[in-house]
């Protein structure tokens, strides 16, 4: 049993391994950035086409200082709830480097404590956006790149300002016609093959005929 | 692959090929009567090679092989080429991960009767029409993957591109004709484990040939749509390759023969009869779905166990489970050869205990490889568990050819068939949904393959005795056993010679220490028939 003993801990250890490294928990992070980003709520975009302006500042009533730490702020389009239900490849996770909830960036921009107006930014929706619902988050990160605090267009419970956004199907009208083709070509040669070999068929057994008389 | 025809070994096998030969050997038999065949590899009595020239492609042995490998690859490639694009087809589409695991049961569930039905088409139509068949019919499937939009048609068409998984049986059926007894479990080991291979493959050639359409230029959504194209290309030229490279059996095509009357049509009704009233072929039916069944599984969720578990990236994950896959090229083979070598022994008997001992091993790496939790001991340890695991299937495949004669395709396709059941049954009892976590049910499935395997214990050959007992009393021959296929009125007519070579040549199974009462003592090895 000691083996046995040896391989669990060793999993513990890895498990604890991984904690240390990775990752800010989400749940230690405050809300204090105010995010607003121009869907309305339940209005449905098309990438490629429909602009997402995100605009975001640090919350007016908040005492001073408190981003003093902020370096950069990303903003992240991110899965509601909804969209991510029996999808574990989405999964929300409280371990930010193991957290799947928001995976496209909208913008990236350095942080000036001093300065405190609103930055903006208008972005064009990428064509590699999928089909679901979503929802907008701002990520403050300071100088060692770990998540200091954050803000987001929708409430604790990720249930309201939800908007969403249709993806491309990658279809083209040139697939579909080769796919036609292609495969009617695939049918057809079996069917020719098949007249070919009873052809051939039938010529041997009267070859072999006229050898046997 | 590029082979070079290595067919002059020594001077006395120099063998001059019909004038005709241009094109091989689906168009020019017309005017060869097989007495005067001659082959550029030793041949038995009914013309089978009874040696394995792994880089040869002599017509038409060895041709048949490498056709009947790279199409059953091609086919392997198609089945399995979207789980590695899966991240981006499940964004596409809007799938969930329901949606995905019914699309993983499908794939292989379509071909649980499309490999019994192969078994017969085989028997009755013969490999190269049978196999080419599926293999056309099945390509359309995969060329549609390109045009689909919703969760069902990406159900749909994973569905019927594994019909195409039958092409196993054919392959089988195909080694199984033209190879002799003493290396037919090598044949059929390579055959089938360079198809396997194509599982493997997959995972790697999909996303290399994803991404190099998306730099080419296209957007992601539609760069996959064009990739489906190349595994469907390349299984349509498969098929082209055999019916116009290919050749039946050593002496000629199905068609030909049959006409002429030197392969007497058989009955359909006769040929499933004597095949699903054999039950060494429900036994070996279960347990290949324990040997085939578990790499099917493992094909379909060792990805994501490795990804979830240890938090891996896709791509290293998708590393890992090509790894798995391509064991194929060296592990199934040997199984094969294994069972020739210990059946050169052992006879029968030594095939059905290193079976049954493969196998069960097999099973207790399972039970460890969902118990261990670190990373390294878990890649060691899965890729200890694939070799065995397709030895097992390699050697399972030593034994079908035996079974029966007449109704060797039902056989294999029961076979076959039974392996793609138990990976339905056991991705629905223990990978389906969230009752068991991934490691508990690699455990489990472990233990099931243990007791799904103990019924080879059953097998039993009067003639050759089984795992636990000796040749019958009775003494019972090779002759007994096969020709108890045909009724009088059959062997009136002369229907059963093919049985009697067969069963002549399968003289070998009785391993080293001859039974000497109903045989004479020569009769070992077979004489070959080429000059």
């Amino acid at each position: 049993m000691a083996s046995h003993k040896v391989v669990v801990a060793s999993f513990l250890l890895c498990c604890l391994a991984q904690t240390c490294y990775g990752g800010v928990l989400f749940s230690s992070l405050e809300r204090t950035i105010d995010v607003t980003a121009s869907p309305n709520e339940g209005q449905v975009l098309s990438v490629g086409v429909n602009k997402i302006s995100v605009t975001w500042a640090l919350n007016k009533t908040l005492p001073s200082g408190i981003d003093s730490t902020y370096n950069t702020i990303k903003v992240k389009l991110c899965y509601a709830p909804v969209s991510q239900r029996d999808r574990p490849w989405r999964k929300t996770e409280d371990n930010l480097s193991r957290d799947k909830t928001c995976q496209h960036n909208i913008a990236s921009k350095p942080y000036d404590a001093s300065n405190k107006t609103s930055q903006s930014f208008e972005w064009i929706i990428g064509l590699d956006v999928p089909t679901a619902t979503y929802f907008v988050r701002a990520y403050a990160f300071d100088q060692n790149d770990m998540e200091v605090a954050y803000g987001q267009t929708t409430n604790e419970k990720k249930s309201t300002d939800l908007f969403e956004i249709n993806g491309v199907t990658g279809k083209h009208t040139s697939l579909d016609i080769s796919s036609v083709c292609f495969s009617a070509f695939s049918v057809v040669s079996l069917f020719v093959f098949f007249y070919i070999e009873k052809r051939k068929g039938k010529a041997a057994s009267s070859v072999e005929q006229k050898v046997i008389t | 692959m590029k082979t070079e025809a290595i067919v002059r070994e020594k001077a006395s096998m120099e063998v001059e090929q019909p004038p005709a030969a241009g094109g091989g050997g689906g168009f020019n038999n017309g005017n060869q009567s097989s007495e005067e065949q001659k082959f550029s590899v030793p041949v038995d009595s009914e013309n089978k090679a009874t040696e394995f020239r792994l880089f040869s492609i002599s017509k038409p042995h060895m041709r048949a092989f490498h056709l009947s490998w790279i199409s059953f690859f091609s086919c392997f490639v198609s089945s399995f080429a979207a789980p590695p694009l899966l991240p981006i087809i499940r964004d596409n589409l809007n799938l969930t991960a329901t949606d995905i695991g019914n699309a993983g049961v499908a794939s292989v569930s379509g071909a649980v009767f499309a490999r019994v039905a192969m078994g017969t088409a085989c028997d009755l139509v013969g490999p190269r029409l049978a196999s080419a068949s599926l293999i056309f019919l099945t390509a359309p499937a995969v060329y549609f993957t390109s045009v689909i939009n919703s969760a069902t048609s990406y159900l749909l068409v994973r569905f019927f591109t594994g019909f195409s998984l039958a092409t196993f049986v054919s392959t089988q059926f195909w080694m199984s004709s033209m190879f002799s007894p003493p290396v037919v479990g090598r044949a059929n080991g390579f055959a089938g484990g360079w198809g396997n291979l194509g599982g493997g493959a997959t995972q790697l050639i999909m996303p290399l040939v994803f991404s190099l359409i998306r730099d080419i230029g296209a957007a992601q959504f539609t760069a996959w749509r064009i990739a489906f194209f190349v595994p469907a290309f390349f299984q349509m030229l498969t098929a082209f390759s055999i019916l116009i490279f290919g050749q039946d059996m050593p002496d000629g095509n199905f068609q030909r023969l049959k006409k002429s009357g030197e392969k007497p049509k058989d009955e359909f009704s006769k040929v499933l009869f004597h095949g699903v009233s054999n039950y060494r072929g429900w036994i070996l039916a279960l347990t290949y779905g324990y040997c085939f069944g578990v790499e099917l599984t493992i094909d379909n969720i060792i990805a994501e166990y490795f990804y979830d578990r240890f938090n891996l990236k896709l791509h290293t994950a998708g590393i890992i489970a090509a790894s798995f896959g391509l064991a194929n090229l060296f592990s199934r083979p040997g199984g094969g050869m294994l069972s020739d070598a210990v059946s050169r022994r052992f006879g029968m008997r030594g095939r059905l205990w290193a079976l049954w001992l493969c196998q069960t091993f097999a099973g207790v790496l399972c039970i460890i490889l969902g118990l261990v939790g670190s990373l390294s001991v878990s890649v060691v340890v899965m890729i200890i568990f694939s070799v065995f695991v397709q030895a097992a299937c390699g050697m399972t495949f030593g034994i079908v050819p035996f079974v029966s004669r007449r109704s060797l395709g039902v056989i294999s396709g029961m076979t076959g068939g039974g392996g793609n059941v138990g990976a339905v049954v056991t991705q629905l009892i223990f990978f389906k949904g969230s009752r068991f976590s991934k490691e508990r049910g690699i455990t489990l499935m472990g233990v099931m393959i243990i007791i799904c395997t103990l019924p080879i214990c059953l097998i039993y050959f009067p003639q050759w005795g089984g795992m636990f007992f000796g040749p019958s009393s009775k003494k019972v021959t090779e002759e007994d056993y096969y020709l108890g296929e045909w009724n009088s009125k059959e062997q009136e007519k002369g229907s059963h010679h093919a049985s009697m070579k067969f069963a002549d040549n399968s003289v070998s199974e009785r391993g080293r220490r001859l039974n000497t009462s109903t045989r004479p003592a020569d009769e070992s090895t077979p004489s070959p028939t080429h000059v």
